[in-house]
């Protein structure tokens, strides 16, 4: 039996699985929709991931969560690691790109950006509470002119002169976006303009005050995007690495830590035909009325939250 | 007689003086319970949009004491010694309660201190105690003991604070906040509560040797017009030597704050440094995001310096 090792980045768009063995190599690995329903998609994800790998010769030993929903899916998983994304993106880049000095990440809702200095995260920072020039700014403003998210890029590349947007703030940019239409700019240059406008606004508010430096890692759901690519390139006047496996690094991040913590769990594939639910219930305690999210297996209670006192706290009896 | 004091704003840096002046007047004194869910949402109800969080809790509590007692104590703080401004919400805060409240029937105790216009906090507090109609002595007597033990309380706390600033084998990490934020059961605690959880001490900027920390400021910025703001920002100097890292809280959009943790980002770069924003989302995933990973790139520093396996 070879050991290996399971990560989950569950975000609020996506979720992506990897496993990897002891030196770091990727057994199999998936990419789905969360759809508003991490549980479903962990349990997809989880069959996906059986089919990829041989299950007479590769055990589970541990498992790390990241990304939005890691702590539910912790709970669900039994992981032994629950890590925010900050850190398991950082370590699962390092581990591809060890001289990496520089990771640019823009997500579905947030964005931020990594410093590394010897394999060693040395400063960071992340978009406040706006999301403003994120992935979800740049799927809204594709569907309001019509076009697929997935295309968006390869359009802004035909541009020559991308219009000027306003993107420092969605609402402005999408009535700059209107005006700059109807008073006759081309579509590839407002696409080119988006994709530059959400470059310029990642630099000055994320990355603002920050030494970028080469070798520079671009990740995240936008790092698909052509477009937003060569933008990066164009204003820092470097070359942006974008990698194949550049959604998966949390994922693996997380699981490589999943390995480090040395803490192996039994682990059954089998967890798709359990059922998980949650239900959420207001605790009259106070007149903070605090929602309690409670998180059952099968009829067992097994973990619940929310609860901003000891009054409410639901105690967890061991099944 | 009852007087209501809002359990917000200034009432966490001159609660102690409040409280114990009018009880050595021998008047009754409710204060507002801690912040809820509830508070929150009437605040809310009665303020602007654009009034900052803090703000929005304030008029929590006052609606709170609505009913409650004869006079609500709401003080009107323009300036203070030697120049020193503070933010126009604690300047314009009795107009504010006194114009939102108007058809609710209030009775409002003033207490006006600005001393650009030679209006000292002891005539602030003679004025009010001859409202009370309380004999010029008593008012002196009150005052004077309302004083001591205001001092008596900082000198414990900074006396405490020294002894937490030494501990040891814990990361330390000073959060820089006005003490209406940090302290507020409802959107501070939390914070400081989960910081804990995650192994480290936090330390509250606000209890800080106050002449100092204005002196260390001028270093930073020689020019910056609050008071509240020198104070914290040359705590941060004060203490940078004995602490891992420093968080920024703000509520959403305090004005001064926006301005000087600009000011603190770009200038200070002695520790690592994040800003944090308290707004009325209710969701906790974004905030535990940033502190936990905050603290983790610290803790991977320290690590490296130690010479332990890199992560």
């Amino acid at each position: 039996m070879k050991k290996a090792y399971l990560g989950v980045d569950i975000g609020s768009i996506s979720t992506k699985g990897v496993i990897l063995d002891e030196d770091n190599n990727i057994l199999a690995s998936k990419y789905i929709w969360t759809e508003g329903n991490p549980i479903g998609a962990v349990k997809n994800l989880i069959g996906e991931l059986e089919q990829q790998i041989d299950t007479s010769k590769i055990k589970i030993v541990s498992i790390g969560t990241t990304g939005s929903a890691r702590k539910l899916i912790g709970v669900v998983l039994n992981a032994s690691v629950v890590k925010n994304e900050i850190t398991a993106h950082a370590i699962g880049t390092t581990s591809i790109y060890p001289d990496v000095r520089t990771i640019f990440e823009i997500g579905g809702q947030d964005s931020k950006i990594i410093l590394i200095e010897d394999g060693i995260v040395v400063d960071y920072a992340m978009n406040t509470l706006c999301a403003a020039g994120t992935g979800s700014f740049l799927s809204s403003q594709a569907k309001r002119l019509g076009l697929e998210v997935e295309e968006f890029g390869e359009l802004a590349l035909k541009s020559k002169k991308p219009t000027n947007i306003a993107a420092r703030c969605t609402v402005f940019a999408e009535s700059d976006l209107v005006h700059k239409a109807q008073i006759g700019h081309k579509k590839e240059d407002i696409v080119a303009g988006l994709c530059k406008a959400v470059v310029t606004n990642y630099l000055n508010n994320v990355g603002k005050g920050k030494k970028i430096m080469a070798p520079i890692v671009f990740q995240g759901g936008v790092s698909k995007n052509v477009g937003v690519i060569k933008s990066f390139e164009d204003i820092t006047g470097q070359k942006v690495l974008v990698d194949p496996n550049s959604h998966l690094m949390g994922a693996i991040g997380v699981a490589i830590l999943a390995r480090k913590s040395g803490q192996e769990i039994e682990f059954d594939f089998n967890i798709a035909n359990i059922e998980f639910k949650t239900k959420g219930v207001e605790c009259h305690k106070c007149a903070n009325n605090c929602e309690i999210i409670c998180i059952y297996r099968g009829k067992y209670l097994i973990d619940a939250w929310g609860n901003k006192c000891d009054n409410g706290a639901i105690p967890i009896k061991n099944h | 007689m009852k007087v209501g004091i809002a359990r917000a704003f200034l009432y966490y840096k001159y609660g102690h003086l409040w409280e114990t002046f009018f009880k050595e007047l021998g008047i009754d004194v409710v204060i507002s319970p801690e912040t809820n869910k509830e508070t929150l949402k009437n605040g809310t109800k009665y303020s602007i949009d654009e009034s900052c969080l803090s703000s929005k809790i304030y008029m929590g509590h006052i609606y709170y004491l609505i009913d409650k007692c004869d006079y609500i104590f709401v003080p009107r703080i323009a300036t203070l010694q030697n120049n020193n401004m503070v933010c126009t919400k604690f300047h314009a805060a009795y107009d504010l309660v006194n114009n939102t409240f108007k058809d609710k029937n209030i009775k409002l105790l003033d207490y006006n201190v600005d001393y650009r216009k030679n209006q000292t906090e002891f005539l602030a507090f003679l004025n009010m105690g001859k409202k009370l109609k309380k004999k010029k002595f008593e008012i002196v007597r009150a005052y004077y003991l309302a004083k001591q033990a205001e001092k008596k309380v900082q000198g414990v706390a900074l006396l405490e604070q020294e002894q937490i600033l030494k501990t040891k084998g814990k990361l330390k990490i000073l959060i820089v906040a006005h003490p209406y934020n940090v302290y507020d059961k409802y959107i501070g605690e939390p914070i400081l509560k989960y910081l804990e959880e995650l192994d480290c001490v936090p330390i509250i900027a606000d209890v800080a040797p106050k002449a100092e920390a204005i002196k260390k400021s001028k270093e930073i910025s020689p020019t910056l017009p609050w008071l509240y703001n020198k104070e914290l920002l040359g705590t941060i100097e004060l203490f940078k030597k004995d602490i891992d890292g420093v968080i920024l809280m703000t509520s959403f959009p305090c004005g001064p704050d926006s301005l000087v943790n600009e000011i603190i980002l770009r200038r200070f770069k002695d520790k690592p440094i994040i800003n944090l924003i308290l707004d009325e989302q209710e969701g906790t995933a974004g905030r535990e995001t940033r502190i936990e990973s905050f603290i983790d790139i610290i803790k991977l520093k320290k690590d490296d310096v130690n010479g332990k396996e890199k992560n």
